[in-house]
């Protein structure tokens, strides 16, 4: 005890004392209306569609200013000329149908295929462990070098496209219900069973809502991952299946070398995407886990 | 009150027909089935075990064209004579090399615009607006403009392999950042903590499970594209790159072209390896020396 009290430094206590210089404390001003510049500029809104005009100014002057040849990079306004006059005059549109009716397909497809699965996963451990041995093989493999084999099996043709969305819908939403379903507290599981639910109504009424969180995500992946290979498989083979679709607008416009073609495309692309995620996946989130108050 | 339907009192009674209780077995020694069967790697070895039986089994019985799906056996014969013979390895190692360098230069520019958006309002406004727009575009739509710009060549698929992990990964990063509680920030603050030190030492750390998950996203995205480039243009791009033998997108493609079906089957076995190795080695060891062992994470 000695020992250490002697190793510690000394204390040093500083003598009290007064500040007399201090004056009366200023706090400038604390309230200040805003000027109208800057109560504009606080609206988010505003903010990002000046930075998207400034972007697309940008484009604009760079193209002209520097003479870039347009079969390289268009400019601005030819690029969305080009997408307003296909739009309405050309057949753009029925390509987007196309893309978005196979998309359905698939994607609806994969779903009810998840469903099953998990389905069987919490009825019985063998589904449990075959789903947990599917997803850990074929989640890490790209649905699009599926492609080659389903082009055999099915031939060119909206099938092929279909069985290669399956395979990238099923995958991600499985693995993420399961392990969802999993995570579902034991507390809840067991008021369920209070309420005297079993099988399907159980999973329905308990098991999906508790899960739901975590469904959606999966739901999101999935979509992300089927849109991506959507694109992609129509880039190889879209146009064998009569009109083709957006992604075979694309490639059309990228082989005739009409660069705002493909700027058009991918125009849209964009625009289809925005509207999924930000309308569609973010209308249903309101709806659920939100107003739920699962998520904030 | 007189609206209350009337509570009805039931008679006490005894029951007498009641037996001993009887439990069963409350506890007893698993038979040896049972102890092996609760094993999880066994039932899960077993049900890939099923699988390839079940697959051999089929083709074998119904007598289905090998072109259409190869014998199991087969496949595995090709994966094996692939590897030995004819470069498997290398046309990995060739996929990797692109993959990585494209993976590295997109982890940096998304720290960069990161930092923007974490510095100034503006940055911030800026990574939003772009992330919106460009999140949802898929990378391999840019393809057909890269090939254009850059020329046929592995320049080409880096940059589409940059598209594909910039925008989740900063996406990702930014909301971690974003989502970092205030009494974390102050007692940064409080040690004095500026500028870069500030990112790095308190920011990074608390915002890392969602960086990671920025990071898994963009190296699924970016895994799939690659695979997808190759298999869509990588003849072209195997032509004139110095590398002879391409990717194992084109190892696909071209297998499939010649209709070497067991070779498709063995290069898609190599993809889901690699695609396991990078998921469940790198990635989940990451987690486990990070976000578990700083407990921000459960399992």
């Amino acid at each position: 005890m000695n020992t250490t009290a002697k190793n510690l430094p000394e204390l040093v206590i500083r003598p009290e004392f007064e500040n007399t210089d201090i004056k009366d404390a200023h706090t400038g001003d604390i309230a200040v209306e805003l000027s109208a510049f800057e109560k504009v500029w606080n609206i988010n809104g505003v903010r990002k569609a000046v930075i998207l005009l400034g972007l697309m100014v940008t484009w604009q002057v760079y193209t002209v200013a520097l003479d870039v040849e347009p079969l390289m990079f268009p400019t601005f306004l030819i690029a969305a000329e080009r997408l307003i006059v296909d739009l309405f005059t050309g057949t753009l549109i029925f390509k987007i149908w196309f893309s978005v009716k196979v998309l359905l397909i698939g994607y609806s497809a994969g779903m009810a295929i998840a469903a099953v699965l998990v389905l069987w996963a919490t009825a019985s451990r063998l589904g449990s462990d075959f789903i947990a041995t599917a997803t850990a093989m074929f989640n890490p493999l790209p649905a699009i070098a599926m492609l080659p084999l389903a082009m055999l099996w099915f031939g060119l043709g909206t099938a092929s496209l279909v069985f290669v969305l399956i395979h990238s819908v099923l995958w991600a939403v499985a693995l993420n219900t399961h392990s969802g379903f999993k995570n579902v507290t034991e507390t809840l599981k067991m008021i369920g069973e209070n309420y005297g639910l079993r099988g399907v109504p159980f999973v329905c009424k308990v098991l999906v809502p508790a899960a739901f969180p975590s469904i959606l995500s999966g739901m999101k992946v999935g979509w992300a991952f089927a849109w991506r290979t959507l694109i992609g498989a129509e880039l190889v083979f879209g146009a064998s299946s009569g009109s083709g679709g957006l992604g075979w607008y694309i490639f059309e416009s990228s082989q005739n070398i009409e660069t705002e073609g493909v700027f058009a495309g991918l125009f849209m692309v964009i625009l289809i995407g925005i509207v999924v995620e930000n309308v569609v996946f973010r209308n249903v989130e309101l709806k659920t886990v939100y107003r739920w108050g699962m998520q904030r | 009150m007189s609206s209350l339907p009337q509570t009805i009192v039931r008679p006490e009674f005894e029951t007498d027909g009641l037996g001993a209780a009887d439990h069963g077995d409350v506890a007893r020694r698993l038979t040896l089935y049972e102890r092996i069967s609760n094993m999880d790697s066994v039932r899960k070895f077993s049900i890939l075990l099923v699988f390839m039986v079940a697959w051999e089994m089929y083709t074998r019985i119904s007598g289905v064209s090998h072109f259409m799906l190869p014998k199991f056996s087969d496949t595995a014969a090709s994966l094996f004579t692939a590897v030995l013979n004819e470069n498997l390895l290398i046309m990995v190692w060739n996929s990797l090399t692109i993959l990585i360098t494209g993976y590295a230069i997109g982890l940096g520019i998304a720290a960069l615009l990161t930092t923007a958006a974490i510095m100034t309002r503006f940055g911030s406004d800026l990574l939003s607006t772009l992330t919106a727009m460009l999140n949802p575009l898929p990378a391999i739509a840019l393809l057909p403009l890269a090939l254009l710009w850059f020329g046929l060549g592995a320049e080409s698929i880096v940059f589409t392999l940059l598209h594909s992990v910039i925008w989740p990964v900063a996406l990702n990063a930014h909301t971690g950042f974003m989502g970092v509680s205030e009494t974390q920030r102050m007692v940064g603050r409080n040690y004095g903590l500026k500028g870069l030190t500030y990112v790095i030492k308190l920011l990074i750390p608390a915002a890392f499970p969602s960086i990671l998950m920025g990071m898994k996203i963009g190296w699924a995205f970016a895994w799939r594209t690659l695979i997808a480039a190759e298999l869509v243009f990588g003849g072209s791009i195997s032509d004139t790159a110095e590398t002879e033998s391409g990717g194992l997108g084109w190892f696909i493609f071209s297998n499939q072209m010649d209709m070497q079906i067991p070779h498709v089957f063995a290069g898609l076995f190599t993809v889901i390896v690699v695609g396991i190795v990078v998921e469940n080695v790198i990635f989940t060891n990451l987690e486990i020396r990070t976000v578990r062992r700083w407990g921000m994470q459960s399992s």
